[in-house]
């Protein structure tokens, strides 16, 4: 589902990079935790996957995209088909917690009526059926996120990717947020969640893959956060 | 498509003193450019009016004006004789003392001026017109100063005057029209620009969603659009008052009653409300785009 070859990525305005050679492949329908300090190159590595960026050299694969020498114009298409959380939310600030949803939706072109019945069963998936006509500065942090992975699920992707998604949470909002995580795994999209909460990784057990200074430093079939080096 | 319409229309509101001000200048830009349209269309109605009429008048001195009812003196059937050989001339008319006080009459019926004029001060005159009205002046010369002839007067470098007025104001209601279209070219690239900064984060939020470049760039163009075109309508609304509250005023006085041809409210709202509302759309799209194309990198 997701393959990267020697991917490389130098940002202009530093010398280190911040991808150093890294090639590391995801099955469709696996979970993986992406690990790592802050500037391990975490961040980038999921920018790369949605073409956020491109490689400085290497390849990535998202299904049958090259991701990096995807014509701007086909981008969009990629991204209808990827789910993308974020620490931060990015809900759009002037639409409701059902238009977010709906949005995703919107984007692809999905008939009116298709819409008005998929955001209710979505937001009924994540607990926040009663919360549709709020909006997003009215919500918990925890609501909020559950709506962001209400949108980034709603139209089926073929995978999900989230960037320290409980990075803003307390440890039990995160972990109601790790079961939506597990919940939308199970129903076979792909996950990868880049994350430095070390009780998350260790109780989840799950793939680990860890990233140090940019570098890949560990693949761990059913890992924990911190072994001894 | 409901959403593009939606965010246009709030991106509108969110700028309220900025589109007012676009709307304004776009407003006043078209509206001039419809003036000149205007006057465009009545200096050809003019012309056509005029040049049917137009003659080069050969007056009579007043000997012949006195006593010839009918140009059967030698001068008058000399002169006339040799004006029809003239290749330039398409035909001749006489016109006696008496048929000039009559159609003076007719014309200036009921006005003071008429108590002013007698006979006596009218000359019997040839009416040439011309085969090519262009080249009036070369009778003029030919037939200034001969045995019998008071004066030549080419209506045309008369009437001329009176087209290049209309001429300049066309020209100054045009140059006027390009300036404050630069204006509101410039203000409506600079709205968009300002639009789609206020938005960046949304817009960005939208593109990882996968909204396509032009998905969240419509929204703009289509700010753009209802500004040219409301500018247009009120342009257009600006004009019909200009028509009813000054030129048909204007028109209805002495003076200009006969002379110009008047404009008719088909000429604003079927001729000029339509090319305005046109230009101003076109004009807009075409400013949004070029603005979306080279500043707008979301
Ligand atoms: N847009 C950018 N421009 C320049 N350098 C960047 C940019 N984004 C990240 N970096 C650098 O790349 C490295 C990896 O950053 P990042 O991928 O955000 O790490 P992480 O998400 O693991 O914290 C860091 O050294 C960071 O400073
Ligand atoms: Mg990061």
């Amino acid at each position: 589902m997701i393959r990267l070859e020697n991917v490389s990525k130098v940002y202009p305005t530093s010398a280190r990079p911040a991808l150093d050679d890294v090639s590391v492949e995801v099955e469709r329908g696996e979970f993986a935790f992406l690990i790592g300090p802050s500037g391990s190159g975490k961040s980038t590595l999921l920018r790369l996957l949605i073409r956020e960026d491109v490689p400085s050299s290497g390849t990535v694969w998202v299904a049958n995209w090259n991701v990096g020498g995807l014509a701007g114009r086909r981008v969009p298409r990629l991204r209808q088909r990827m789910g993308c959380v974020f620490q931060d939310f990015r809900l759009l600030p002037n639409k409701t917690v059902a238009e977010n949803v709906a949005f995703a939706l919107e984007v692809i072109g999905k008939p009116r009526h298709t819409i008005r019945t998929v955001v209710p069963e979505v937001l009924d998936l994540v607990n926040l059926a009663g919360k549709a006509d709020r909006m997003p500065s009215e919500l918990s942090g925890g609501e909020a996120q559950r709506v962001a992975i209400a949108r980034a699920f709603v139209n089926r992707p073929l995978v999900l990717l989230a960037d320290e998604p409980t990075g803003n949470l307390d440890p039990e909002t995160s972990a109601g947020i790790m079961t939506l995580l597990e919940r939308i795994n199970r129903t076979g999209t792909t996950v990868v969640m880049a994350t430095h909460d070390r009780q998350i990784v260790d109780s989840m057990r799950r793939r680990v893959v860890e990233l140090s200074a940019g570098r890949l430093a560990r693949d761990d079939n059913r890992g924990v956060y911190g072994v001894a080096r | 498509m409901m959403f593009v319409w939606r965010e246009a229309f709030a991106g509108l509101r969110r700028n309220l003193t900025m589109s007012i001000a676009m709307v304004i200048t776009t407003a006043i830009s078209l509206g001039l450019l419809g003036a000149g349209l205007l006057a465009v269309r009545t200096i050809d109605r003019t012309e056509d009016l005029y040049y049917s009429l137009i003659a080069v008048q050969v007056a009579l001195d007043e000997p012949t004006s006195a006593d010839d009812r009918d140009c059967s003196s030698p001068v008058c059937t000399g002169l006339r004789g040799e004006l029809e050989a003239n290749p330039l001339v398409a035909s001749v008319e006489y016109e006696s003392r008496d048929d000039a006080f009559a159609r003076f009459q007719r014309i200036y019926a009921g006005q003071s001026i008429l108590q002013l004029v007698r006979p006596q001060s009218l000359p019997a005159t040839l009416r040439v017109t011309m085969a090519d009205p262009l080249r009036g002046e070369e009778i003029v010369t030919q037939y200034t100063g001969r045995p019998g002839v008071r004066n030549v007067v080419d209506q045309r470098s008369t009437v001329a005057d009176l087209f290049s007025f209309l001429g300049s104001v066309r020209n100054a209601t045009f140059g006027l029209a390009v300036v404050q279209a630069l204006a509101a070219l410039l203000l409506i690239s600079n709205t968009i620009q300002l639009s789609a900064f206020t938005r960046r984060t949304e817009v960005g939020i939208m593109r990882l969603v996968g909204a396509s470049r032009w998905y969240t760039q419509v929204p703009f163009l289509i700010e753009a659009v209802v500004t040219g075109v409301v500018g247009a309508v009120l342009a257009t609304g600006g004009l019909v008052l200009g028509k009813i509250f000054f030129l048909d005023r204007l028109m209805s006085g002495r003076l200009l009653a006969n002379t110009i041809p008047p404009i008719g409210m088909s000429d604003v709202l079927g001729y000029v409300g339509p090319v305005l509302v046109v230009v101003g759309a076109v004009i807009a799209t075409a400013t949004g785009y070029v603005t979306l194309r080279l500043y707008v990198r979301t």
